[in-house]
């Protein structure tokens, strides 16, 4: 689409490039993309292709399902015959990345991809009708619908593909600097048109500020901009180009112009289309004709982009502190993006007016890993918080679950729990100052007075002291396993002349044993509220046991106050023993570090379901085969909270796989295989 | 978690692994000599009332959104309502135990022909399709008591559709029929309807999915003596 010229200058350039290249092969055969990776991508996400393929060897993707089928569709539809993923011409052993880039006005969606054997990759998209450039060692191909570029040389594969923003040319103003109008039904194309020549005949005639608008437009952050000057030369070229088709407007546009006087079809301009059949038609070609010229500025953008990215020198991502925190050499694949703030304030303009709130305000970057070994898959979150923010969270998290709480596990039966402790009157102490920093800029910043106010209101109010006594903070939720118990129904029976008799039945109905428990210190309030229950009668008593009189419930729930802790739960026979101190449990190492040293802690264990739940529960023999199958297949899966870290909070997810597997990623293949039959 | 998310998040746990819940529906017809009669409609969810009063705590489950027990109500009045003004129709009543989860239907008849259409037309009213064309007829001069029934395809087609999990709340599902004579029966064409010991009487069950499915056909000529 655009021939290239080649000067001086170019040449030079190429010549270093080359030097470069060549000095950076022998150094270190295939250097690592991410140097590649321009230092204000907005989002980066990783596959380590080293760590991937230690899992399983490459032969052994070859030959399983999904790679079979990869292999088997790829030659289907490119008619060639692959053996192995190898073919490809990627060099497997290397991290492959996707980054992207965003700016007001275009999002960049790139890939790098590292190359083992440049010829076996192009024998990949090399087909007779995509045609590719040559310029030294580097090849470009423009994919048919011009807004994705592929750039690669013999060490890496770079796909771009760019995406305008509509809302950047919704001011008439930027668009009209590139030539694009805002077309609306309204008919106020004429204004814009007029703002079009203007700028057009800039274009025509100044070069530097064109050399800006052209080459530098996609990129918003400053360090990246600066270095736009090294590329005027291939930025006169194409605004050269530009020049031609410009002036083909020009003349159209004055035209246009001289007939019609456009104060007047403003007005007018929405009646003229709704009536007129020919003036839609017009907006329609208008519209078809602006949209070419969205691409072709797409295609310009990305070009240089690409360009830069082959052809120069810049700060990479490497440069930056948080990206560089958050690798972990044993992770199969990463993300990160750099600041939620930036993110939501990159997105909000669409929100319009709430939009500009900046509502993550204080939120960082975000990073999340996945880990995959012989015992479990971990994706492991991160967030970086401002300092203000963590220290609040630091003080919040201060605390550690009541250590009674683990008398109460039994790690032999325990289907499930979920515990967590945060210090409340840290947390009440800390709940204005958050609220301040999320709504304060939500409400304007007029309004900081008053949100100062109400929040040493609420401090005023509430005796934080006071409160943290009735509820400490932690909590923890627990399922100890099933329980069998003897349910009433009503059912019908006939006698000799069929007439009916309604009778009470029993029928045995599986129920799991629910217990959650909460630190408590201070129990005036509660008692006040169980007398209350109790004179209303919403509350039974029954030595130290209450029981609440709830019709809607389906089970009942007893409750009682020992030892600071307030207790919950359905089943009368656990409610006693506790009481009567003779509640046995066994608690694991595993469950019991999980608990006492993170904040927050969730386990399900789906092992012990297993034939704990009657057949016909399941509504049949063959469902609850299938069910138990499935069940005894899991492994525990496991969620915690980690201490905070400096300004990072953090997070793991993580599952087990079942005996019998080598590792998670084999693992998971099987599951793909199985779930695909 | 506040408590309303405690609550809900134990009722889910309570409803694992799937809805699969026995109850019934009793249709019983009382037919007197002249052609007069009563009719008793019974759902009885009893046996699943845990399920049922967890289910009732949910908005929806599976999708499926559920009713308040004021909705139930009230369409419940509704049909009463549509009964009391339909032809040959009187005495209607209606019960709902919300304890015990059974609810009934109950009226008399001046001809059993009256109550054709009346189950479609509720069911219409409901927008739900019916699941099968049925049609009652008693003849005074041969003294022959029929029940015409033809499963609608489209039913088992669209049961068919269903997922797994929804289907399984059919399953232990019961469908009873019951029909009282004046004077003993002297024969009966389905083979799956039982003769009570006074020959009085004419009962046959079925599981709701067979009769969804097409598998049993409830259709009944019953010759009562001369």
């Amino acid at each position: 689409m655009f021939p290239i010229k080649y000067n001086y200058q170019n040449k030079m350039k190429k010549l270093l490039f080359a030097l470069a290249l060549l000095f950076f092969s022998i150094q270190n055969y295939a250097q690592d993309l991410a140097k590649k990776i321009p230092a204000n991508a907005f989002t980066v996400a990783t596959i380590k292709g080293d760590n991937v393929f230690k899992l399983m060897f490459v032969k052994d993707f070859n030959e399983s399902f999904v790679g079979k089928k990869l292999l088997t569709e790829t030659s289907k539809s490119l008619d060639k015959n692959f053996t192995s993923i190898e073919d490809f011409g990627i060099n497997l052993e290397k991290n492959m990345y996707y980054f992207n880039q965003l700016s007001d006005s275009i999002t960049y969606n790139c890939f790098l991809i590292p190359i083992k054997d440049a010829t076996k990759f192009e024998s990949l998209i090399n087909d007779k009708e995509k045609k590719f450039t040559l310029d030294g060692e580097t090849r470009t191909m423009i994919l048919p619908d011009s807004t994705s570029i592929i750039k690669w040389n013999n060490n890496m594969m770079y796909f771009v593909t760019g995406s305008i923003k509509s809302s950047f040319f919704a001011d008439s103003l930027k668009s009209a600097k590139y030539g694009i109008k805002d077309l609306r039904y309204q008919g106020s194309d004429v204004l814009t048109d007029s703002a079009t020549i203007v700028t057009d005949s800039t274009y025509v005639t100044t070069e530097e500020p064109m050399v800006e608008t052209v080459i530098a437009p996609p990129v918003v952050k400053a360090k990246v901009q600066k270095k736009s000057a090294k590329k005027k030369v291939s930025s006169k070229k194409k605004a050269g180009k530009k020049k031609t088709a410009v002036k083909r407007k020009k003349v159209k546009l004055a035209e246009q112009i001289d007939v019609d006087d456009y104060a007047v079809k403003d007005s007018v301009g929405m009646d003229a289309y709704a009536t007129d059949p020919d003036q839609y038609d017009e907006y329609q070609k208008e519209k078809a004709e602006q949209d070419a010229k969205t691409k072709a500025l797409t295609l310009v953008w990305i070009s240089a982009q690409a360009d830069k990215i082959f052809n120069t020198n810049y700060e990479s991502i490497e440069s930056n502190k948080s990206y560089n925190s958050s690798l972990d050499k044993n992770a199969i694949a990463e993300v990160w993006v750099s600041s939620l703030q930036d993110v939501y304030n990159s997105i909000s303009p669409e929100f319009g007016t709430y939009g500009k709130a900046g509502l993550m305000k204080g939120y960082g970057s975000l990073t999340a890993k996945l880990f995959m070994d012989d015992k479990s898959f971990r994706i492991s979150t991160g967030l970086e918080l401002a300092k203000d923010q963590a220290d609040s969270y630091k003080k919040i998290m201060n605390r550690k679950i009541n250590k009674k709480f683990l008398n109460y596990v039994d790690s032999e039966k325990a289907i499930g729990f979920m515990g967590y402790a945060i210090d409340t009157k840290a947390y009440l102490e800390e709940f204005p100052k958050l609220m301040q920093q999320t709504y304060g800029s939500f409400l304007g910043g007029r309004m900081d007075e008053e949100i100062s106010l109400g929040t040493d209101l609420f401090t005023l109010l509430l005796d934080e002291e006071a409160v943290s006594k009735v509820v400490k903070g932690d909590a923890l939720f627990i399922i100890n396993g099933l329980n069998t118990r003897d349910v009433t129904y009503t059912a019908y029976e006939y006698d000799e002349d069929y007439n009916q008799t309604e009778v009470t039945k029993t029928k045995k109905e599986t129920m799991p044993d629910f217990l959650f428990m909460f630190s408590s210190e201070d129990h005036r309030l509660m008692n006040k509220l169980i007398k209350y229950g109790v004179n209303k009668q919403r509350v039974s008593v029954d030595n130290n046991i209450y029981k609440i009189e709830e019709k809607k419930s389906p089970v009942d729930i007893y409750f009682m106050i020992k030892d600071n802790i307030v207790f919950f739960g359905n089943s009368l026979t656990e409610m006693k023993s506790i009481s009567n101190n003779n509640f046995r449990a066994n608690i694991s190492k595993t469950h019991k570090s999980l608990l006492s040293k993170n904040n927050f802690s969730f386990l399900f264990n789906a092992k012990n379901l297993v034939g704990k739940v009657p057949d016909q529960e399941f509504g049949g023999e063959e469902t609850a085969k299938k069910f138990n199958e499935t069940l005894g297949k899991m492994g525990n899966v496991y969620m915690k909270s980690n201490p905070i870290k400096g300004n990072l909070v953090s997070a793991d997810i993580s599952a087990e796989i079942p005996n019998g597997h080598e590792n998670a990623l084999k693992y998971l293949f099987t599951l793909i295989e199985n779930a695909s039959k | 978690m506040n408590v309303k998310q405690c609550y809900k998040l134990l009722f889910f746990i309570l409803l694992i692994p799937t809805l699969s819940s026995c109850f019934e529906i009793i249709e019983e017809i009382n037919m007197r000599n002249n052609g007069t009669g009563d009719v008793v409609l019974t759902i009885n969810l009893s046996q699943s009332k845990t399920k049922v009063a967890s289910v009732m705590l949910l908005d929806s489950v599976q999708g499926y959104k559920v009713p308040s027990k004021q909705k139930i109500q009230q369409e419940l009045a509704e049909a009463v309502a549509y009964l009391k003004k339909s032809e040959g129709i009187s005495n209607v009543k209606s019960t709902s135990d919300f304890t015990n989860y059974i609810a009934t239907i109950s009226f008399t008849f001046k001809e059993v022909s009256n109550i054709n259409n009346i189950t479609r037309n509720i069911l219409a009213r409901q927008k739900i399709k019916a699941t099968n064309t049925s049609s009652y007829s008693y003849n005074k001069a041969t003294k022959t008591f029929a029940r015409r029934y033809q499963a609608v395809t489209t039913a088992k087609s669209e049961f068919n559709k269903l997922k797994n999990q929804d289907k399984a709340v059919f399953n232990g599902a019961m469908y009873t029929s019951i029909y009282r004579f004046e004077s003993p029966v002297t024969n009966v064409t389905n083979p799956a309807s039982n003769l009570s010991k006074t020959k009085k009487a004419v009962m046959l069950k079925s599981s709701i999915t067979n009769l969804i499915n097409g598998k049993i056909n409830v259709s009944n000529q019953i010759q009562l003596s001369k």
